[in-house]
């Protein structure tokens, strides 16, 4: 069996060396926080918000806007089996563009497909040039609208802010400026980032799908939709 | 009251990366340059307390963001906070005691994590590589960083860092003048 002592030796006194490695360890760390408030002071990004006059006819430029919602908002897709959103119809969604005028997403009058995006995402990032190529190709019918929602906004992430990533990514669809809270997303029940949701000439919900999509399923997903 | 900004600390802890990742450079140089064992000697007798720091500091850096910050962690994240918290305990146990013996279940433990967050940084720009839904999820997402200082430096990075840190401090042998690792865990 093994003897073993109560406690193991006492530490030897620190060496003249220890004590300056250590301080020298704090002078950095202290030196690194200096530097990082200095140098970001004045720098904190904040997301602009939009604010309405009194008739709601237009907002201010911004990178969020207000959104209203009427109607029942869409329940999120369920893990696993269908879509209970199908075949009902959406909620009207009043909001308006980062620029400050008006644009609704009203079910009825023509297909829409509406596709929520985030500046942050890179699963976005790496849809919006596959939708684009897919509509430069022949695939978007003439019957069908496309409107993208910008949502998810934070002034800390990638691509802020995202009026200039639209721009950037080359988006050449309308687009509305989702409220701080989300509210549009909501509204549709998005639980991820890209969602495309599809409404029919008849205002009823056809298809929701959260995720990538490459060209031909994204091609099939759209005629069945219009098909429906 | 002084208060330091959401992005100050963002760019304080990248900073901190930069120390962690080029000392932990600096070190694996240290062993194979004839010239580096002044270094080592210099750093063995508080290597375990040097990585305990490094453990400690990752762990603060951690629930500030997550509790302060709010930045909600993701999936990764949790399974990378499981062996960095693990070890800021059980290094600070083992520097106490002067058990260098330790070293032989941190490393392991360190290089789980290590790996965690390697894949976690990798996914971060190769979405693709996750499969499965190829989403971001509405509220948190192991693919999209909070934030990347100087354009590369993200949560996983750090812990990248960190792990590769703790590793590197914990290879560092006993020294003539140590009792070895089998007579301290036989004491």
């Amino acid at each position: 069996m093994t003897k073993r002592p109560a406690r193991p030796a006492p530490p030897p006194p620190p060496a003249k060396k220890s004590i300056w490695l250590w301080v020298a360890i704090g002078a950095v760390i202290a030196i690194a926080l200096g530097i990082a408030v200095w140098s970001t002071t004045g720098n904190d990004p904040k997301v602009s918000v939009g604010t309405t006059g009194t008739d709601n006819s237009s907002s201010s430029a911004a990178e969020t806007q207000p959104v209203t919602v009427v109607g029942t908002a869409l329940a999120p897709p369920p893990q696993s089996g269908a879509d209970t959103a199908i075949g009902t119809t959406p909620p009207i969604l009043k909001g308006f563009t980062f620029a400050g005028a008006p644009i609704d997403i009203t079910p009825g009058g023509r297909a829409k497909m509406v596709v929520f995006l985030a500046h942050w995402c890179p699963h976005c990032n790496r849809e919006i040039p596959v939708i684009e190529a897919w509509a430069a190709g022949g695939g978007l019918p003439a019957n069908l609208d496309i409107i993208g929602v910008s949502t998810g906004v934070a002034a800390d992430r990638d691509n802020y802010p995202p009026s200039a990533w639209i721009v950037k990514m080359a988006w050449k669809w309308p687009v509305m400026a989702d409220s701080a809270q989300s509210d549009a997303a909501l509204a549709y029940g998005v639980a991820g980032y890209p969602t495309f949701a599809i409404v029919g000439a008849d205002g009823k919900v056809k298809v929701r799908n959260s995720g990538e999509l490459p060209v031909a399923d994204l091609d099939a997903m759209v005629k069945k939709a219009l098909a429906s | 009251m002084f208060a330091v900004s959401v992005l100050a600390m963002e760019r304080f802890f990248a900073l901190l990366t930069f120390l962690a990742g080029g000392g932990a450079i600096a070190l694996v140089l240290a062993r194979v340059l004839p010239s580096g064992a002044q270094l080592i000697d210099m750093i063995r007798p508080a290597r375990l307390w040097l990585a305990w720091l490094v453990a400690a500091v990752s762990m603060a850096g951690s629930l500030y963001f997550s509790e302060s910050a709010h930045f909600a962690p993701c999936k990764l994240c949790w399974y990378q906070r499981i062996a960095m918290y693990s070890l800021a305990l059980l290094l600070l146990i083992a520097a106490v005691r002067r058990d260098s013996g330790f070293r032989r279940y941190a490393i392991p433990l360190a290089s789980i994590g290590a790996l965690l967050s390697a894949y976690h940084y990798l996914i971060e720009w190769n979405p693709s590589l996750e499969g499965a839904t190829g989403s971001c999820d509405i509220t948190v997402s192991c693919t999209a960083p909070w934030f990347r200082q100087f354009g590369f430096i993200s949560l996983s990075l750090m812990a990248l860092c960190g792990f590769t840190a703790i590793i590197v401090l914990l290879s560092i042998g006993e020294g003539a003048s140590e009792p070895s690792e089998r007579s301290n865990e036989d004491s």
